[in-house]
């Protein structure tokens, strides 16, 4: 890992708008320095999920420190996992998140933004579980 | 050498997401524990979910408390990062 590399962030979710939004708020409350990446949809724009946006979105992620990977629900948990037991073509350091989506994407991006190794950002998304709104 | 600074703040705008994320990221470039109070309410600084879950807002008292080597910087920082981004029209 090169000194000043960052932890990447990839949003795994059945919409691409719900990916893009969510990148876009987590970059906003993070100061913007952080490579947050979605992959939202099917190949052909619809709604559901596809490895190789997944693919694509982890490798643009990954700067050296590895990726974390954000699913919103059920399937998208699914491609992902299928994805890291082929374990070609991808980062060395790759981590799941089991995490809410939209708390989970702020809460991992604003750790990486502070410096925190992969393994510091995949519990601070983890985490994000029990943060309780009111 | 530990030390334990604290300082309070009134608070002249709400503590919104964006204050709140840079908050965080400041904390956490600390080696102190930080922490924010607000009446009976305490969030760890270095989590941005726990800042936000305070719900602080304008004209509430918060106070910054920091235990370690970097105490007192910490707590500077943090009441400094809270004063310029509760501020009216940032």
């Amino acid at each position: 890992m090169s000194p000043d590399a960052t932890v990447g962030i990839v949003l795994v979710s059945h919409s691409a708008p719900l990916a893009e939004g969510a990148a876009e708020l987590a970059a906003q409350i993070s100061g913007g320095t952080v490579t947050i990446i979605p992959a939202g949809g099917t190949d052909d724009g619809g709604l559901g999920t596809s490895a190789a946006k997944v693919q694509r979105a982890v490798k643009l992620a990954d700067s050296g420190a590895g990726v974390v990977i954000i699913p919103d629900l059920g399937s998208a948990v699914l491609t992902v996992r299928a994805l890291l037991a082929e374990a070609g073509d991808l980062p060395a350091s790759v981590e799941l998140a089991d995490a809410p989506f939209v708390e989970g994407v702020v809460a991992a991006t604003v750790a990486a933004a502070a410096g925190g190794d992969i393994t510091a950002v995949l519990a601070a998304a983890e985490e994000a579980r029990h943060a309780r709104k009111l | 050498m530990p030390a334990s600074c604290e300082q309070a703040i009134t608070l002249t705008g709400d503590l919104h997401a964006r204050p709140a994320g840079a908050l965080a990221v400041a904390a956490a470039t600390f080696a102190s524990a930080v922490s924010l109070t607000v009446g009976a309410t305490r969030a760890d600084a270095k989590s941005v979910l726990g800042v936000m879950g305070l719900g602080a807002t304008s004209g509430q008292r918060v106070t910054v408390a920091a235990d370690g080597s970097d105490a007192e910087e910490a707590v500077a920082t943090i009441v400094a990062i809270l004063a310029e981004a509760t501020r009216v029209g940032a």
